[in-house]
């Protein structure tokens, strides 16, 4: 009752200031106008500057210059899918990723699941809290721990594998050789990453109505039952979402997860479009343009995949995740 | 572990009243396994600590340290603490930490606070304005550029203005902001207050939670930074963030100069350890303390959707 009066109440006042704005009206599109300024600089206005990938700006010092009066072209593009090491980065990307996406998606998931079924809230508490610790550490740290981990002299991995009886103290693997890349950075990112990521879903299971595991528990479910018929499905809506950003991101990498673990030897294994779009166009050769291209390309590919994924969900469980 | 479990049957007892579940195998493999989980979490900076602290020649000699130094040094942070680019790397970081999370969360929380507000004239229009940001981007080449031309290259102020305002941090601040109760702004407004002075003196200490939370996200951001210094600079020592100096050191062995006056006690590998340890003591000493404001802001932003 006294919410719709003082909504119409207000609704009366806000007829007026149509015309003329109040000064409190003022500050709050003051407030506002500041997303703008931000946004205007540092977003919008090197949107713009996606045009550079139609121009031949390449080995360039003077880009804005360039942006202004260069040709129009197309030949970054033709110059970037003529690269043989830009469809092997392409291929890594692809594949590191969806990598990830087959061990590192799943596993906060059943991390949160597991943490839910722990009744002791001290132990539940600290194995969160641990756990979410190392998202907090950049990469850079923690690379160059995985890195040390993983040294044939000072690292505690070749012991650890010698136990297992797969490798020995006179011929030690070398850790460092590219095809170990794949499962080092598998391993470093659950243990980096799946606390974090599970926070999420135990927000998630929280708000999941507590008297249906009472009346399962009527009908005779186990725990296990609970589990797999109550909280996942109930954590569902959520999981789509995340799917939905991880496969929207199957192109992008944080750069210095991959640049800290790059050497001479092992860059065509390690390079992913992220470290190659920086090497094109901070790279001696100064591609600016291929860059942004590169980038072009990128991001498009994401928007196409953010959109299809979205109606893909929106047809099949009958709401979609976007809109 | 025996007692903790022990306690864990009785709270399951207490807990769910008549509902009483058995403590079985299945619980033992569960608390097994995420304590190991845990476990594993923590060790790469155990192992990192006690390789700091370690002798250098003694790891050469006798293999790695798991647990404790066999042969204790602290050679390696003496050598790291007397390196001039680690205080100017230091500065940098700190002064861009501080800095950085001041300005964002003074613009971040005023457009949040604005963005939430019911009586923002052209309110689609701004947030539309500040979703498409979220799937379009120039891309890194076209913001170099921007940032050229603003003047802003081998400027310590790339470090602060470019990434003040994160639309992601204001969309969790204003559905917080959305959250307080109208009535508080009606009498507000009613005693002559302005939307500034309610933004300021009402909405912000009580969003005081999820602002420390956001200002938690910003900070950490800030310290562990290492991209602006790659791209944004000439890389000369005195724009070095504190992320670029490590990464020099760790993946480059671009060690000190000065290598101290016991050459044999640190090797490039130490080195590494120590200046780990000492660039993220702040994150490992705040972080226990703060825990829970961490990852208070992310659930927020979960339930409310």
């Amino acid at each position: 009752m006294t919410n719709e009066k003082t909504s119409s109440t207000r609704l009366a006042t806000d007829k007026k200031p149509k015309r003329r704005m109040t000064a409190n009206a003022w500050q709050l599109v003051g407030l506002a106008m500041l997303s703008v300024v931000f946004l205007g600089l540092f977003n919008y206005i090197p949107m713009a500057g996606i045009l550079f990938a139609f121009k031949d700006g390449d080995g360039s010092f003077n880009v804005v210059k360039d942006m202004l009066s260069a040709p129009w072209t197309l030949s970054n593009f033709t110059n970037l899918f003529q690269d043989e090491i830009f469809w092997t980065t392409f291929g890594n990307t692809i594949s590191i990723n969806l990598l990830l996406l087959l061990f590192n998606f799943p596993m906060p998931i059943i991390f949160a699941l597991l943490l839910n079924e722990m009744q002791n809230k001290p132990i539940k508490k600290a194995v969160q809290t641990i756990s979410t610790f190392p998202h907090f550490i950049s990469w850079t740290v923690f690379g160059g721990i995985i890195l040390l981990m993983t040294d044939m002299r000072v690292g505690v991995v070749n012991p650890i594998l010698e136990l297992l009886g797969l490798s020995s103290a006179e011929n030690p693997v070398d850790l460092y050789l590219p095809q170990y890349f794949y499962p080092k950075i598998i391993i470093a990112s659950i243990i980096k990453g799946v606390g974090w990521g599970s926070i999420i879903y135990v927000a998630a299971i929280s708000g999941i109505d507590q008297s249906l595991y009472e009346a399962s528990a009527i009908d005779g479910a186990n725990r296990f039952k609970q589990m797999l018929h109550i909280t996942l499905p109930g954590i569902v809506p959520t999981i789509l979402v995340y799917l939905l950003l991880n496969i929207a991101n199957i192109l992008t990498n944080s750069f210095e997860q991959f640049y800290v673990f790059q050497n001479n030897a092992n860059l065509e294994t390690t390079r992913v479009l992220a470290t190659y779009m920086y090497d094109l166009g901070f790279g001696s050769l100064r591609k600016y343009s291929t860059a942004t291209a590169l980038s072009l390309f990128e991001g498009i590919i994401s928007l196409v995949l953010v959109f299809s994924t979205n109606t893909i969900a929106k047809k099949t469980t009958g709401r979609g995740i976007l809109y | 572990m025996e007692n903790s479990i022990k306690n864990s049957i009785k709270m399951n007892k207490k807990k769910n009243g008549g509902l009483m579940y058995k403590f079985g195998v299945w619980d033992v493999i569960i608390y097994i396994v995420m304590i190991t989980f845990s476990l594993i979490a923590l060790y790469p900076f155990v192992y990192t600590l006690a390789g700091s602290l370690s002798y250098a020649l003694d790891i050469t000699r006798n293999g790695p340290v798991f647990l404790i130094p066999r042969q204790f040094s602290l050679a390696s942070y003496h050598v790291v603490l007397i390196d001039g680019r680690l205080y100017r790397s230091l500065i940098n970081t700190i002064v861009s930490t501080i800095g950085g999370t001041v300005l964002g969360l003074t613009v971040t929380s005023g457009i949040a606070y604005a963005l939430a507000s019911k009586r923002l004239v052209c309110k689609k229009f701004f947030w539309t304005f500040n979703i498409i940001p979220m799937f379009i981007s120039g891309g890194m080449i076209p913001l170099y550029i921007t940032i050229r031309m603003l003047g802003l290259f081998n400027n310590y102020l790339v470090y602060i203005i470019p990434s003040a305002f994160s639309v992601f941090n204001m969309i969790i601040l204003s559905s917080f902001f959305r959250g307080i109760d109208d009535s508080l702004y009606e009498s507000a407004i009613l005693d002559g207050a302005s939307e500034l002075k309610i933004w300021i003196s009402i909405y912000l200490p009580l969003a005081k939670p999820a602002l420390v939370t956001v200002a938690l996200w910003i900070a950490v951001g800030k310290w562990n930074s290492y991209m602006q210094t790659m791209l944004y600079t000439n890389r000369e020592e005195s724009m070095w963030l504190l992320q670029f100096y490590l990464m020099r050191l760790i993946k480059d062995g671009d060690v000190p100069s000065d290598r101290g006056s016991d050459v044999l006690a640190i090797n490039s590998q130490t080195l590494s350890f120590a200046a780990i340890i000492i660039s993220s003591l702040p994150i490992m000493v705040l972080y226990p303390i703060l825990s829970k404001y961490f990852t208070k802001g992310i659930m927020l932003g979960a339930v409310k959707g």
